[in-house]
C-alpha cells in the first residue's frame, strides 16, 4: 500500500454525516413529492390563465369608452359609452350635475336608458322648466346611429331636445376649461357672434340662456347667417341636428 | 427521482470516496458536509442510468470534484490552509502521516486531484483524464510534476 493511500485511509465519512445526508435527502424527496401531489395539473393552470386573460381583456374592452354624450340643461353631465352602448362612467361638469349624480346611478345601463333615468329624476325635472333647453352633444365615430336613437326617444321629444355632434378636439379643449363639451360647443357657437363672451361667462349660464343669446345675435344679424354658423350647418367644431323641434 | 434503497446503496459504496475528495479540496468539515449533501442530492435527481459500477463510481468522483471546485470558486476569498483541515481531522489521522497529508494538500488543485485519484482510488492516467475532462498526456504531466514536488518535500520514501 502506497503512503498516500495509507495517509488517507482513516479519512472516512462518519455515520453521522451519512445519516444526516440521508435525512436531508428524504426531506427534499418528501417536499418534491408533496409539491407534485398537490400541484395543479398543467392543463388546469393553462385553462385558468386563459380564463383570466379573457376576463381581464374582456373587462378592459367593456370599460373602454368609444363614444361620449354630453347632456346639458343647466346640469352638465357627460356619459362615456363603451362599444356595447353601455355607460361606463358619468361625470358632472358643474355643481348641479354633481348634485344629480350623487343620487342617480347611470353606469352599466344603455345610454338611452341613462338619459331617460335622468329625465325621470325628480331633482333633474326641476331644471326642465318651460324656458329651459335640453341639449345633447355626441362625440363618436358612430354618431349617426346614436343621434337616430336619441332623436327617436319619446321622453326627449317632449322637451324639444336639440342634438349636436362634436369631436374629440373640442372635447379635450372643453375639459381643459372644466366644461362639458356640449356647453363648450355652444360657447364656441356664441363666440362667433359675440367676441366679448368668455368661457367663464358661459360657465354661469344655462343652455337656454346661451341659446337665447345665440338666437338674439342671429336675429340682430338679420338673416341668421351670422359669421359662419347657422342651425343645421357645420361650425368650427360641430354640427347641429334639430331634434324634436 | 432515485429510490431511497438506491440512495442507501450508493451511500455505503461511495461515501468514503466523496468524503476524501472533499478532504483534499475543502477547508473544513462544515464545507465538506454541505458538498457531501450536494453530491448525493445530485445523484438522487440524476435520471440517467450507468453502464456499470465503474461508470457510476467515476460519476461520483467527477461530480464531487466539480462540486468542490464550484464551492471553492464561490468562496474564493477564503485562504486555503492545509494545516487547518489536518488539525480538524487530527483525531482520526495517524500522526505519522501528517507530513504526507500536508504535502499532498499543499499541491496545486489539479495535481491534488490527479494524485488522489491515482494513488488512492487506483485510476490510470487515461481514466483520470476521463473524469477530469483532460487528455491522458496532460494527466501524465500533472502526475510527474506532482510526484516531483512531493519528492522534493518528503524525500524519496513516500512512494
Amino acid at each position: 500500500m502506497n503512503v498516500i493511500r495509507e495517509s488517507m485511509e482513516n479519512i472516512q465519512a462518519s455515520e453521522e454525516m451519512k445519516q444526516s445526508t440521508l435525512l436531508y435527502l428524504e426531506e427534499r424527496r418528501k417536499k418534491r413529492h408533496d409539491f407534485r401531489t398537490y400541484s395543479v395539473p398543467g392543463y388546469v393552470l393553462a385553462a385558468v390563465c386563459l380564463f383570466l386573460i379573457l376576463t381581464v381583456s374582456g373587462f378592459s374592452v367593456y370599460r373602454k369608452p368609444v363614444s361620449y354624450i354630453s347632456i346639458d340643461v343647466n346640469p352638465s353631465i357627460e356619459l362615456s359609452i363603451n362599444r356595447f352602448g353601455k355607460v361606463v362612467s358619468a361625470d358632472a361638469y358643474n355643481a348641479d350635475g354633481q348634485e344629480i349624480l350623487s343620487h342617480v346611478s347611470l353606469e352599466n345601463i344603455s345610454y338611452i336608458k341613462a338619459i331617460d333615468r335622468l329625465l325621470e329624476d325628480e331633482d333633474y325635472s326641476h331644471f326642465l322648466a318651460e324656458d329651459s333647453l335640453v341639449v345633447i352633444t355626441i362625440v363618436s365615430e358612430d354618431s349617426d346611429t346614436i343621434r337616430e336613437t336619441i332623436d327617436a326617444d319619446e321622453a326627449l321629444r317632449i322637451y324639444g331636445t336639440k342634438t349636436y355632434t362634436s369631436d374629440r378636439t373640442c372635447m379635450e379643449e372643453a375639459h381643459q376649461h372644466e366644461m362639458s363639451f356640449g356647453k363648450y360647443r355652444a360657447y364656441q357657437e356664441l363666440s362667433q357672434y359675440d367676441v366679448n363672451i368668455t368661457v367663464e361667462d358661459c360657465h354661469g349660464m344655462t343652455m337656454g340662456e346661451i341659446h337665447n343669446r345665440i338666437a338674439s345675435c342671429q336675429n340682430h344679424d338679420g338673416s341668421g347667417g351670422g359669421k359662419g354658423y347657422s342651425g343645421g350647418k357645420q361650425n368650427h367644431h360641430g354640427k347641429h341636428h334639430s331634434g324634436g323641434e | 427521482m432515485r429510490s431511497a434503497e438506491d440512495i442507501n446503496r450508493v451511500m455505503e459504496a461511495y461515501a468514503d470516496m466523496v468524503r476524501r475528495i472533499c478532504f483534499v479540496h475543502l477547508k473544513n468539515r462544515h464545507d465538506t458536509e454541505d458538498v457531501f449533501q450536494d453530491v448525493y442530492m445530485k445523484y438522487m435527481l440524476h435520471e440517467e442510468s450507468f453502464e456499470n459500477s465503474e461508470h457510476e463510481k467515476a460519476w461520483f468522483a467527477r461530480v464531487t470534484i466539480n462540486a468542490c471546485t464550484d464551492w471553492l470558486r464561490y468562496f474564493s476569498r477564503r485562504s486555503w490552509v492545509p494545516l487547518d483541515v489536518i488539525d480538524e481531522e487530527r483525531g482520526m489521522l495517524d500522526d505519522g502521516f501528517a507530513e504526507v497529508l500536508e504535502a499532498v494538500l499543499g499541491l496545486p488543485e489539479k495535481y491534488r486531484n490527479a494524485i488522489y485519484l491515482h494513488y488512492y482510488e487506483g485510476y490510470s492516467a487515461a481514466e483520470i483524464g476521463g473524469i477530469l475532462g483532460k487528455k491522458e498526456n496532460t494527466i501524465y504531466t500533472w502526475l510527474a510534476r506532482a510526484k516531483s514536488m512531493l519528492r522534493e518535500r518528503l524525500g524519496g520514501e513516500w512512494e
